[in-house]
């Protein structure tokens, strides 16, 4: 600060002319009394200052007092915040399991994988039975009038619509084609076969069935016309184990 | 004199007293920001569980309402499940297969079947996302990115369950 510009802040007061010079070593002995004549409290309060400082600089803590308060006044909101989302969620996961329960049932159901040709039988999480099966040859035969069929067990979730004790196979055009044979009439008594369902069928709709086979040698193959086929044994356990609206999944 | 002496020890007496009750109340609010800052770090912990629990519910309850059949692959005991809705259809194991070069990390959710590959010897490959690839034991014969990680189940199982589902269809990461 030059000489001229105390004298601008002369004109501006005293006051901070007499600071300055007194900074620079530079006091008038004449017409500028000290600062501390004119407020004698003065003192007292350099004393409160700088006792203040003191006990500012020597607590840290305390120095970060206002920080800090604000700081533990923003994690208290954040933990209430959070416990509020971690309340609403658990809450909405509630429902959902709960939901899901409802949905979730302990019944007995089939599953059939024609790719590894084994049929379970199913009860919640539990394998109760396992067995091999025989299901569709994925062969065609065509006749020569232009019918062609393909042999393929029904992919998807189906229902067990009902249960016959020692079936009649009722033999269909393809089986008279497939043999070269004459196609007879609808109620010819030559359609009517009986023992090669085995003892028990398990009817799936569009003449699809669960039933037993006199070709055990080929169960664990392709080798039906679209009937899954089961060995006498594990046949009587399924046919015994399923009823009326059991679901059977093909895939 | 004397008076003025009094009120300035009066004042400092004030003072200090002010000063250490502020360097408690440092303590206790040091003590009171530990405990928060644990609180917090807990209650993050559970919000990321609770989050990945209710993504695994929400997925399950789509799947329950859908006609699609998907897969659901716990990557710590190296099982899978393929399910319809409610039911399980299939249970299978599966291995890790070892890929040369850096391979990207799984992460926990649902991914998308993109591709149906049948390679060279009818060799067939199940591709995820870009991110995960199915295979039966032997390595494939086809060419893919790399860095995706790849996993085997056995020959039988992996027919099964490359026939059963189509693209589109969707399978659950669980770590």
């Amino acid at each position: 600060m030059t000489v001229k510009e105390n004298r601008i802040k002369m004109d501006d007061g005293r006051l901070t002319r007499a600071v300055h010079e007194e900074e620079r070593g530079n006091i008038q002995p004449s017409g500028h009394p000290s600062i501390v004549a004119f407020f004698p409290c003065l003192r007292t309060s350099v004393v409160i200052v700088m006792v203040q400082v003191f006990a500012v600089l020597s607590c840290p803590a305390g120095a970060e007092t206002v920080t800090e308060t604000t700081s533990i006044e923003k994690l208290r909101s954040d933990v209430q915040s959070l416990q509020g989302q971690a309340m609403q969620l658990d809450e909405g996961n509630k429902g959902l399991r709960n939901m899901l329960r409802d949905i979730d049932d302990d019944d007995l159901y089939l599953v059939v994988d024609t790719e590894s040709n084994r049929l379970e039988m199913r009860q919640g999480n539990t394998i109760v039975l396992t067995a091999k099966v025989g299901t569709g040859s994925r062969q065609f035969v065509k006749e020569d009038r232009g019918r062609s069929w393909y042999f393929e067990s029904p992919m998807g979730s189906l229902t067990v619509l009902g249960r016959e004790r020692n079936p009649v196979w009722i033999r269909p055009d393809w089986s008279y084609v497939e043999e070269n044979m004459p196609i007879p009439p609808r109620n010819d008594p030559d359609r009517f076969v009986p023992d090669v369902l085995g003892k028990y069928a398990i009817l799936l709709g569009n003449g699809y069935k669960i039933h037993g086979t006199k070709w055990k040698n080929l169960l664990g193959t392709h080798f039906t016309h679209g009937c899954v086929s089961l060995g006498d044994d594990d046949l009587e356990i399924v046919y015994k184990s399923v009823k009326t609206g059991t679901k059977v999944y093909i895939y | 004199m004397q008076s003025k002496m009094t009120s300035k020890t009066i004042w400092l007496v004030l003072l200090f007293s002010l000063f250490l009750m502020g360097a408690d109340n440092g303590d206790q609010s040091g003590e009171e920001r530990g405990k928060l800052l644990e609180q917090q770090k807990q209650l993050s912990a559970r919000l990321t569980t609770l989050k990945r629990e209710q993504d695994y519910l929400v997925f399950q309850r789509t799947m329950y309402a859908s006609d699609s059949k998907y897969l659901i692959l716990n990557m710590s005991k190296k099982t899978g499940q393929l399910k319809y809705k409610n039911r399980i259809l299939k249970n299978f194991h599966f291995e890790r297969v070892s890929v040369s070069g850096r391979v990207n990390r799984l992460t926990r959710g649902a991914l998308t079947l993109t591709q149906k590959i049948e390679g060279d010897r009818k060799r067939k490959l199940l591709v995820f996302d870009k991110s995960l690839v199915m295979q039966g034991v032997h390595a494939p014969a086809t060419k893919l990115e790399t860095g995706i990680p790849r996993f085997s189940l056995s020959k039988k199982d992996f027919r099964s369950v490359y026939y059963a589902i189509e693209p589109g269809a969707k399978v659950y990461i669980m770590l």
